[in-house]
């Protein structure tokens, strides 16, 4: 096999951040620091040399305790961060479904925000025009489309969120989660979607701590514990581990530090 | 300079919307809306005209208004743009956290909504001048080469001010106090030959004197500056820009740490 084949590639890959309580914030902090010569900030690894190969069409969840660096993978895949150390290749668009809404703006309208939405996540003015009219179906918004945000429930808000995102048809969705999104009924479609998206052979990056998620869309799950592959497999086996795990209560390395 | 262009071109349709959502954003829910665009360098000019031209200097210049509001336009351009880029990635961390976005769309489009601004702006100028009946000179068509010079200057500069407000928000504090100190120090309520001879060399060093004396000469004068002046103008901005963007390209892969 080609390494096309592939559409995410983790090599070895180190993320590192500066521990923020230690950053300095405020020129006086600076001058403070220059004055004593020394840098105080920690350096903290929030993914430790993880390597890891995903297929094209493939749909993978990745699970682990919170703080565990499966949001900053995500991140990663995204190309919001770039790593540390090793190589992250990702073939083809992705799209973030991480935290939806957030190029929103309260001021503007829903129908407003759908054109700068599309634009932020890379479509073109005349791409978005043909999709409109499906977002604002799918989002089940109505007459509420012209209307200015912030006059939305929060409910409203995440389905007009999640049908821009997911109208962006990317070559990889990237989920970070967010499927409790709205009523069970728009759970469902989205859930369909989602659906929809793995049968059109779209690859799929799935965070979430609700496991019957996992079960039901994932091909494949990665457990990521203190930032380090703990196992890569089958759901139903990797699951059991991580339920395991957590009914052990293993403390996070992490979390420790 | 290239690479900035090549980034403006492909991401043009973005940075549009945005510099229309920051117009819409801004004049939304005022009952004049964006006849406030019209109405507040005309408002300035009035105080400023009343405080310098009347009161304080009983300068005898002949329309001292239009003289104020020649250089006053692409002042307030220049600091309102500052005013706005300075938090234009800060503002946008949470979304610059989140999506993969290309950084330099929020400076670009904090200008370019401010030149939209701008450009309304003259018009209350251009009304003015028909009203006290002031001639429209000729020079008006050397008008593009000083506005192209500003725009260029003010975004070299909004990158640095973006860049390094992510770093040290304390920028965001300062700023309003080097804006300040800078209007007084160019020649924009007086005129460099107001001064006494021995103090202008210090004047000539503010890279926005030749842009603005661009603006002054054409509209108000009637004149064309000096070929060294006019392509100092140009030749500044060109500078500030492609060191701006250099300064932005350089830091902006380590903005989402600190956002």
């Amino acid at each position: 096999m080609g390494s096309e084949s592939y559409s995410v590639e983790f090599c070895d890959v180190v993320q590192r951040f500066r521990r923020i309580r230690e950053r300095p914030d405020t020129l006086r902090e600076v001058f403070a620091k220059i004055i004593r010569r020394r840098h105080t900030f920690q350096v903290f690894e929030a993914i430790k040399h993880i390597s890891f190969k995903v297929s094209k069409g493939e749909a993978v969840g990745i699970v682990g305790r919170n703080g565990s660096g499966k949001s900053t993978i995500l991140k990663l895949a995204a190309g919001v961060y770039e790593p540390s150390e090793g190589r992250v290749t990702v073939q083809g668009t992705v799209a973030p479904l991480i935290e939806l809404g957030a190029g929103f703006h309260y001021e503007l309208t829903g129908r407003e925000n759908i054109v700068l939405n599309g634009l932020l996540l890379g479509l073109t003015k005349r791409q978005i025009k043909t999709r409109e009219e499906r977002i604002i179906e799918f989002s089940e918004l109505g007459d509420f489309i012209d209307s200015p945000v912030k006059q939305y429930s929060s409910g409203m808000y995440m389905r007009l969120a999640f049908s821009v995102a997911t109208e962006v048809d990317p070559d990889i969705l990237i989920v970070d989660e967010i499927l409790g999104v709205g009523d069970g009924a728009f759970q469902e479609k989205c859930f369909e979607r989602i659906r929809r998206f793995r049968e059109a052979g779209k690859t799929i990056l799935l965070v979430t701590h609700a496991m019957d998620q996992v079960r039901t869309l994932c091909d494949r799950v990665l457990l990521i514990r203190g930032g380090q592959l703990a196992d890569d497999g089958l759901p139903d086996f990797v699951i059991a581990r991580y339920e395991e795990m957590l009914g052990r209560r293993l403390p996070e390395p992490a979390l420790q530090k | 300079m290239i690479e900035f262009v090549r980034q403006v071109r492909q991401y043009h349709e973005l940075i549009w919307a945005l510099a229309l959502k920051e117009l819409r954003v801004r004049y939304k829910r005022s009952v004049l809306g964006f006849f406030w665009a019209l109405l507040n360098p005309l408002l300035m000019m009035l105080v400023l005209t009343v405080v310098f031209g009347t009161l304080l200097m009983r300068l005898s210049l002949p329309h001292y208004s239009i003289f104020l509001l020649s250089v006053l336009l692409p002042w307030t351009f220049f600091s309102q743009c500052l005013s706005y880029s300075v938090e234009s990635i800060v503002n946008n961390g949470e979304l610059l956290k989140k999506v993969r976005v290309a950084k330099l769309v929020f400076p670009v489009a904090a200008v370019v909504s401010n030149i939209i601004n701008f450009l309304l702006s003259m018009l209350p100028l251009l009304l003015l001048i028909l009203a006290v009946r002031f001639p429209i000179h000729w020079t008006w068509i050397y008008l593009p080469v000083p506005m192209l010079g500003l725009f260029l200057f003010t975004q070299g500069v909004s990158f640095i001010f973006a860049t390094v407000n992510v770093f040290y928000r304390d920028v965001s504090h300062i700023i309003q106090i080097i804006l300040q100190a800078w209007f007084y120090f160019s020649p924009i309520i007086y005129s460099l030959d107001f001064l006494p001879g021995h103090y202008r060399w210090i004047f000539r060093l503010n890279p926005l004197l030749y842009v603005l004396n661009g603006f002054r000469l054409s509209i108000y004068y009637g004149l064309l500056p000096s070929l060294p002046s006019a392509a100092l103008s140009l030749g500044l901005g060109i500078a500030l820009l492609a060191f701006g963007f250099a300064v932005f390209r350089r830091y902006e892969k380590r903005f989402v740490y600190y956002l």
